[in-house]
């Protein structure tokens, strides 16, 4: 079911979160912001991305909104929620504990 | 959290359409942004499995496996009606069994049962035999467990002769305390319970209860309270109708009830009073207090159980007083077990299961028949991208839908059942009583679906996963019906014949067993002449007779009948072999202690020539003469058995030694009788395997007013028309006097219950059988025909080859014989271990009975020939042209 995004599994989920931290953005816009951030060495497919908005969804990690666009195209917008934002920080956490342990398992083996 | 999360899940699901456009919108935005919008994925597979984040996959393909398995069987209803009605068999008789047991073993009759417990006295000597509570000492008992119960309750089981305006009817009764219907948390449908002035014995309160079933046979007429019904003889108000199904502590309940303080409350006819404390007479049950630890409940019985002990040693001493879980089953006094009940539950179950077993193996021949069929279809669905996971789900769900289908009607195939067999129980039964509601609840519903899904996973699971494994693209170039793996197919086929076979055969020779036990039962000897043997019920109490009157009426009716042409002999018993109960008396040497040995014997009161009347002669002594037949005789006497005298006095003659009665009641206590006759021993029951001993006393000694006359007459080919001689002559002699019943002694054993229970078990295992055998072949002939229509190019060939069709005809009916035959062999070796485990149910037949396992393996045999028959008959006539073309 998930794809191949060249990301460890659940990553998607924190990323996307973490954009959305910054301001409420829309799908397409969420893609694009992860590459841009990412320098280009993160990419998001489609097919990765809506299931992952759409459980983020069914927790309650996120609200969705239709808008207007500023090229004034209807567009759906996700909002972060509070839960989102604990869930957020537990998630960075627990990556950066998993990073850091990874690290020095590298550095010093 | 989690909640929330549900809800939302459950919002997609409501509102799904909805949720799916806003999806497709969103990615056609999307899709528009992008600067190349072709490399946009297959949009319908990406809002796919976005939507399998809502969690709702499985319930898609659940639907979407049952749309597919209903159009599926729609198209074949041949198949599908085979099907579902071989289902609807096999899980109808489950359902129908299931629904007694539930109704008679597990269904609880009162509310709260856990609560509820049996308190019994029991003996502290080696045998720990439990005994009955007096009134008085269950008085003490209730008085020193205040704490721990909040209602204790007692009560004897008695019959009655009821006259609720229509005849008199023996009924099942019981006399219970004033805070009997609390205690079971069962408050009547109508009336008042009894109260504590009613309880006391020889309060001499007529009043009664009546049951549910027996208020509704009678109209359901809300004014019966204050109505007057007959009990043995004596008028009782009904004050009250119990709820409907209840039947007390066991079943069957009583029809009627009674307060402690009736005139009858106790023992048949007799004036056996409750008061004293010697006559332990009473069942007690307790009603916990919310809250009361179970562990404190055998301190508490045990603490006055010492001190009845102390304060009444004569009667106490040696007893203690326990709890145990009450018996179920009526004729089971003492405490039940939950173990003995689930056991039973479990060998009722046995039988049904086998039928579906082999339903479900026929089944399994059809779909794996069917499936290679189908091999096509399913090739095309596995080459359209079907998973094995997903085709074998799919072919799991049709036999759901169909083990459903099947369940549905089965249930109510047993419904009907086994109202019709309950219904059936009721005429033959010797007493009226209540039984507890046997109709469909939860626990049947929740029991059919269990073997329905059961019987789908034991039918569709083999054949799905073979089917679907074999399916490959090769097959798409196939057409139904032609040959392929026929051999694996076909070995696997021929063990399912065989399985069935077995299993059919085990139910057959079961059922034989059960219609030979039948059939002994009912011709079984009884130890005394039956032809030329005449009955005639009466009871002077219900004209109102005291005993004065009545035995005048007695005299008078065996003076007139023994002058009538044709009667060898008239006499008169009050307690009827082979009527179901007796009244039995601890028999013991008169003047020995209390720790020397007794013998329960059936006690009967009866006239002169009593033996001469059954064609027994006197093996010692006399028969009882005039003068003791009439009260104030000079020396109380008894006739005994043989039985009885082999064991009291083994090796010894018994004549002219006096014997009394251990638990005699007043008017017998401490009566010295000589026995003064010894006739051979007669059974008083079918179920006992030898005679039982017997004490007879002559009629002058004890009154009761219901007996029985019974005449002997020369020549047995005249019963029918003495019968009508008999109440004639009744009527002249006092017509007021009813004749309760009428009937020849053949009569009288064949009408009994215990030939209607060898009858039942005969009835319903050979109903098993036959749906078993019928099934089997069934089976035989869908794999025969299934055979042959494969075969039909090598059949063809043959023929055009020349070969003779009757050879072909044998060499197909030989092929199938063979089959049967192993299985037939399996089936033996079940049979005999069956026939061990089933002895104990039967009467008069081994385990290992010749004729069955004759009889029964040639009956399956010939059907199984016969089933082979039609499609080897059509494998000859194959026309080789069309058989050569069709390649």
């Amino acid at each position: 079911m998930p794809r191949d995004t060249g990301l460890p599994p659940g990553t998607l989920m924190m990323l996307v979160l973490r954009v959305l931290m910054r301001q409420p953005l829309h799908g397409y816009a969420i893609a694009q912001r992860i590459r841009q951030v990412s320098a280009d060495e993160l990419t998001v497919e489609e097919g990765s991305l809506y299931p992952a908005l759409q459980k983020l969804l069914v927790k309650g990690w996120v609200k969705a909104e239709w808008r207007e666009s500023e090229t004034g195209r209807q567009v759906r917008e996700y909002r972060i929620t509070a839960g989102g934002r604990r869930q957020l920080e537990a998630e960075i956490a627990e990556y950066r504990r998993t990073t850091n342990a990874i690290g020095l398992l590298l550095d010093r083996a | 959290m989690i909640i929330g999360e549900w809800v939302r899940r459950l919002n997609y699901l409501l509102r799904r359409r909805a949720m799916e456009e806003e999806l497709r919108r969103e990615m056609e935005t999307h899709r528009a942004m992008m600067d190349e919008p072709r490399r946009f994925g297959n949009a319908l597979r990406l809002r796919d499995e976005a939507r399998d984040a809502w969690g709702w996959r499985w319930l898609d393909d659940v639907m979407q496996d049952t749309r597919v398995a209903f159009r599926t069987l729609r198209r074949s209803p041949g198949f599908t009606l085979t099907a579902v009605s071989t289902l609807a068999f096999g899980i109808g008789v489950n359902s129908g069994m299931f629904s007694l047991v539930n109704g008679l073993l597990l269904r609880p009759l009162y509310g709260q049962p856990e609560q509820v417990l049996g308190v019994y006295g029991r003996s502290t000597t080696p045998s720990r035999e439990y005994r009955a509570i007096s009134y008085p000492n269950y008085l003490d008992l209730q008085a020193g467990t205040t704490v721990t119960f909040a209602d204790l309750a007692a009560f004897s089981t008695i019959f009655v002769g009821l006259d609720a305006g229509d005849g008199v009817r023996r009924t099942l009764a019981s006399g219970v305390t004033a805070n009997y219907f609390q205690a079971f948390h069962s408050p009547l449908a109508l009336g008042r319970p009894f109260t504590a002035e009613e309880e006391r014995p020889r309060a001499n309160a007529a009043v009664a209860i009546v049951s549910y079933r027996l208020w509704e046979h009678h109209g359901a007429d809300p004014a019966i309270l204050g109505r007057t019904v007959r009990i043995n003889g004596e008028p009782f108000a009904v004050i009250g109708v119990a709820a409907r199904g209840f039947t007390g502590v066991g079943v069957p309940g009583p029809d009627v009830w009674l307060p402690l303080g009736a005139p009858t409350a106790s023992g048949q006819n007799a004036a056996r009073a409750l008061d004293p404390r010697a006559v332990h007479e009473l069942t007690v049950v307790g009603r916990l207090r919310p809250g009361t630890p179970i562990e404190s409940v055998a301190p508490a019985l045990a603490t006055v159980a010492r001190r009845l002990e102390e304060a009444f040693p004569a009667i106490n001493s040696g007893y203690t007083i326990e709890m145990a879980t009450p018996s179920r089953l009526l004729f089971m006094p003492g405490p039940g077990s939950g173990a003995i009940t689930a056991l039973l539950a479990l060998v009722l179950m046995i039988m049904p299961a086998i039928v579906l077993l082999v339903a479900c193996l026929n089944l399994t021949d059809l779909l794996l028949a069917r499936g290679h069929t189908r091999r096509q279809e399913l090739a095309i669905r596995s080459s359209l991208g079907g998973a094995r996971w997903r085709l074998t789900r799919q072919l799991l769900t049709e036999g759901l839908v169909l083990a459903f289908a099947g369940g549905a009607i089965g249930l109510l195939l047993s419904t009907w059942a086994t109202g019709t067999l309950v219904a059936s129980v009721r005429p033959v039964l010797p007493v009226d009583v209540s039984l507890p509601d046997l109709g469909v609840d939860w626990r049947v519903l929740i029991g059919t679906i269990a073997f329905s899904v059961a019987a789908s996973l034991i039918f569709s699971a083999w054949p799905a996963w073979v089917l679907t494994g074999r399916a490959s693209p090769t097959d798409l170039a196939r057409r139904p019906g032609d040959g392929g793996w026929r051999s694996r197919g076909f070995t696997f086929a021929n063990g399912l014949v065989i399985g069935q076979v077995a299993l059919s055969l085990l139910l057959i020779v079961s059922g034989g067993l059960f219609l030979m036990s039948a059939l002994r039962a009912a011709t079984a000897e009884p130890g005394f002449r039956l032809d030329g043997g005449l009955l005639a019920e009466i009871d002077p109490s219900l004209a109102g007779y005291d005993e004065a009157r009545g035995r005048e009426t007695y005299r008078a009716l065996v003076d007139r009948l023994q002058t009538l042409p044709g009667v060898e002999a008239v006499t008169v018993g009050s307690r009827l072999p082979f009527s179901g109960f007796g009244d039995s008396r601890a028999v013991a040497q008169a003047g020995a202690d209390a720790q020397a040995k007794s013998v329960d014997a059936v006690f009967n009161v009866v006239g002169r020539d009593y033996a001469r009347t059954l064609g027994l002669r006197m093996l010692a002594g006399r028969d009882f003469i005039e003068a003791e037949l009439s009260p104030g005789s000079s020396e109380p006497v008894a006739i005994v058995d043989d039985a009885l005298a082999r064991e009291l006095w083994p090796g010894e003659g018994a004549l002219g030694r006096l014997i009394q009665f251990r638990d005699a009641e007043e008017k017998d206590a401490g009566r010295v009788m000589r026995v003064v006759g010894v006739i051979p021993a007669v059974k008083h029951s079918l179920g006992t395997p030898r005679p039982f001993p017997h004490v007879y006393v002559p009629l002058g000694q004890r009154y009761e007013s219901a007996m029985t006359l019974q005449i002997r007459i020369a020549d047995a080919g005249a019963e029918r028309a003495m019968l009508a001689t008999v109440a004639r002559v009744a009527r002249e002699v006092d017509e007021r006097v009813p004749v309760t019943r009428l009937e020849t002694w053949r009569d009288h054993l064949d009408g009994g219950l215990e030939i209607w229970i060898y009858r039942a078990g005969a009835r319903i295992f050979s109903a098993f059988a036959a749906v078993a055998l019928l099934l089997a072949v069934i089976g035989v002939y869908g794999v025969k025909s299934y055979v042959v229509s494969r075969r039909t190019r090598e059949f063809g060939v043959r023929i055009a080859t020349g070969a003779d069709p009757r050879a072909l005809l044998w060499r197909v009916l030989w092929e199938g014989g063979r089959v049967t035959a192993v299985g037939i062999g399996i089936g033996l070796l079940l049979a005999l271990g069956a026939g061990q485990l089933l002895q104990g149910f039967l009467y008069g037949v081994s385990g290992i009975e010749p004729t069955v396992l004759l009889i029964a393996p040639l009956i399956l045999l010939a059907s199984s020939l016969i089933a082979s028959f039609v499609p080897a008959l059509r494998a000859t006539r194959v026309d080789p042209t069309v058989a050569l073309r069709s390649e």
